[in-house]
């Protein structure tokens, strides 16, 4: 008993240093990707017709004169605390912007795993119990069909749908959560819908063969010879034995619907982070542009690292391996 | 129930070279003839709807839009193919030597390219691509890095099993040096598991590009994309519908294409067509 317990907190710490390194790595990487590339933020703030005088003392009030290293850590301190410099676009804080912007991306990134995991598991389920037959038919070429479209190219389909059948007007319509929260998550429905059905496609086709692979396995022939109900049979022993690899596949789409949410935004002119992204890029302003890559990745590998955690306790042979 | 099988894969390789057909047909034929040229504007053909003159309509600039989607399919299919190809080269010469040599080489090489995905990718690959300034190659690079690290794993996870057989212990017991190991025993023996992550990286790659030239920082103006001529024509689409249809519906079929020839050869895999 103590030699598991050993095992499992020697896992969850291993796992813990990775996280730490990999965000130190990703941290690093962010920095030295806007370090190489030429113009600094200084430029842009003053524009083109700035004497080099003026930039001087600007990098300097900025601390780009200082060594890199030095740069890099004041960086990295700055973004725990929350304080990852000025924009130089909007002459605001960089983290003030993000705050400002992230309730609409994460709020459609939440909704959209929401809609994955409340649609693929029940259609997994359905489809598991009688592969071959009409519904599993149905649900699969369906999700083979779905997988293959662009979430951007979803949403203008849905924009034309919605606007031409039943008069809707879709795009451009928002209201900010601290109005009214519930038509804030009503705007999000559609878009996080666009973006969430290739990934219930994704998620779907996986739990399908898990579980087609799970009611073919010893155990369940043994509970049905035991006469337990087929609905017992599948909650108590299907479905546990399939988490596992849900929560593989969910990781693996959290990114995917996070960068989705990037675009859809574009499309149903929402005022999220991808807006703010292609205002940085648009302008040039490297310090917007580094503080949100490295915001994003950190939302990424946390997601990653929870991921990680909940695989370990939905299956006890990967901790004591 | 042996039977079924041989058709679902016979089902997925038909429908999905069909698919693929087609847009690599619009592209051959782009490479040689299009009714219009793509890109001379015209102000009284505009936003014709489809006829036998332009059989895909024109759009708001008075463009024949089925001779911009035949260019446009040269540059996803361009873009694509060469993005793979960068993708490939990255993730051979690091997932092959971390799969064989392992150790603290398979650590390090390891957690730099996990670190790499865990930027979402398209994020990465727009931030790059605007710092470098958009075109076309920019893109292509951009767009190999993001999926480096993916061929990456396959290739590791795929030497590792592999580097453990008799054969490999025997060319090691007689000396043979580790690259040609890698290169003439292990590199081919891959390939069962290499082509469908190819197959699929198409696929992946173009749902990306199209994104980025929504975003307009894929191919430029005035150049024929689908996802730029979905962007320029959101403004006009009740109006003009066809201007979505035809282009969204060509980029589809390239990626169900690759993706039902994907899934094609995962089942021929499975079934034991090759031997793994």
């Amino acid at each position: 008993m103590r030699g598991k317990n050993n095992s499992t907190i020697r896992y969850f710490l291993v796992r813990l240093i990775e996280l730490l390194i990999t965000l130190l790595l990703v941290s690093f990487m962010t920095f030295a990707a806007f370090s190489i590339i030429p113009g600094d933020a200084a430029s842009v703030i003053l524009g083109p017709d700035a004497t080099p005088a003026q930039v001087e003392n600007l990098r300097q009030e900025l601390g780009l004169d200082k060594p890199l290293y030095v740069q890099y850590f004041s960086w990295l301190l700055g973004a725990f605390t929350g304080n990852l410099g000025k924009s130089a676009a909007f002459g605001v804080s960089v983290s003030e912007l993000i705050a400002q912007r992230l309730p609409v991306t994460l709020g459609m990134s939440v909704i959209a795993l929401i809609m994955v995991v409340v649609i693929s598991y029940p259609t997994a389920l359905i489809s598991a119990r009688r592969p071959g037959r009409l519904a599993d038919q149905i649900c699969s070429v369906l999700g083979h069909v779905l997988f293959a479209i662009p979430p951007f190219v979803l949403s203008l389909v849905m924009i034309l749908l919605t606007s031409s059948l039943f008069g809707l007007v879709t795009v451009g319509r928002y209201t900010k959560p601290s109005e009214n929260f519930f038509s804030f998550v009503g705007c999000l429905l559609l878009p996080s819908f666009c973006i969430a059905l290739p990934k219930i496609a994704m998620t779907f086709k996986f739990l399908r063969s898990t579980m087609i692979e799970q009611n073919a396995s010893d155990h369940v022939r043994t509970a049905k010879s035991h006469g337990l109900s087929d609905l017992m049979i599948e909650f108590r022993h299907v479905l546990p034995n399939s988490n596992v690899s849900a929560i593989t596949v969910i990781s693996l789409v959290l990114s995917d619907i996070l960068g989705g949410s990037l675009i859809v935004e574009q499309v149903f002119n929402l005022p999220g982070l991808g807006r703010l992204l292609l205002t940085g890029i648009a302008r040039r302003d490297f310090p917007l542009l580094s503080g949100m890559i490295l915001y994003l990745a950190l939302i990424t590998v946390l997601l990653y690292f929870l991921a990680d955690i909940l695989t370990a306790i939905a299956d006890p042979r990967i901790r004591i391996k | 129930m042996n039977r079924r099988y041989i058709d679902s894969r016979r089902i997925f390789f038909i429908t999905g070279g069909i698919l693929l057909g087609i847009v690599i047909l619009a592209f051959l034929v782009s490479l040689f003839w299009t009714p219009y040229d793509p890109n001379t504007t015209n102000a009284a053909t505009r936003l014709l709807p489809p006829s036998a003159e332009h059989l895909m309509g024109t759009d708001n600039f008075g463009r024949d839009v089925f001779s911009r989607i035949l260019s446009a399919s040269k540059y996803t299919i361009f873009i694509s193919f060469s993005g793979v190809a960068i993708a490939l080269v990255i993730g051979t010469l690091t997932g092959l030597p971390a799969g064989y040599f392992g150790g603290i080489s398979d650590r390090v090489i390891m957690l730099l390219m996990n670190s790499v995905m865990c930027f979402p990718g398209i994020l990465l690959a727009l931030v790059a691509v605007a710092v470098a300034g958009p075109s076309m190659f920019n893109v292509v690079w951009a767009l190999g890095i993001v999926f480096g690290p993916t061929f990456a794993r396959v290739y590791r996870s795929g030497t590792l099993e592999i580097k453990e057989r008799d054969y490999i212990l025997h060319a090691r017991v007689m000396g043979v040096n580790p690259v040609r190991i890698m290169a003439a025993h292990i590199f081919p023996n891959l390939m069962s598991q290499i082509l469908p992550a190819t197959v699929i990286g198409l696929a992946n790659m173009t749902l990306f590009e199209s994104a980025m030239s929504y975003l307009g920082l894929g191919v430029q103006p005035p150049e024929a994309s689908f996802g730029k001529m979905l962007s320029d024509s959101q403004a006009y689409m009740t109006r003009a519908p066809w201007l979505i249809i035809f282009p969204a519906l060509m980029l589809v079929f390239y990626i169900l294409g690759l993706y039902f020839i994907s899934e094609g050869i995962r089942v021929n895999n499975s079934r034991g067509g090759i031997v793994r």
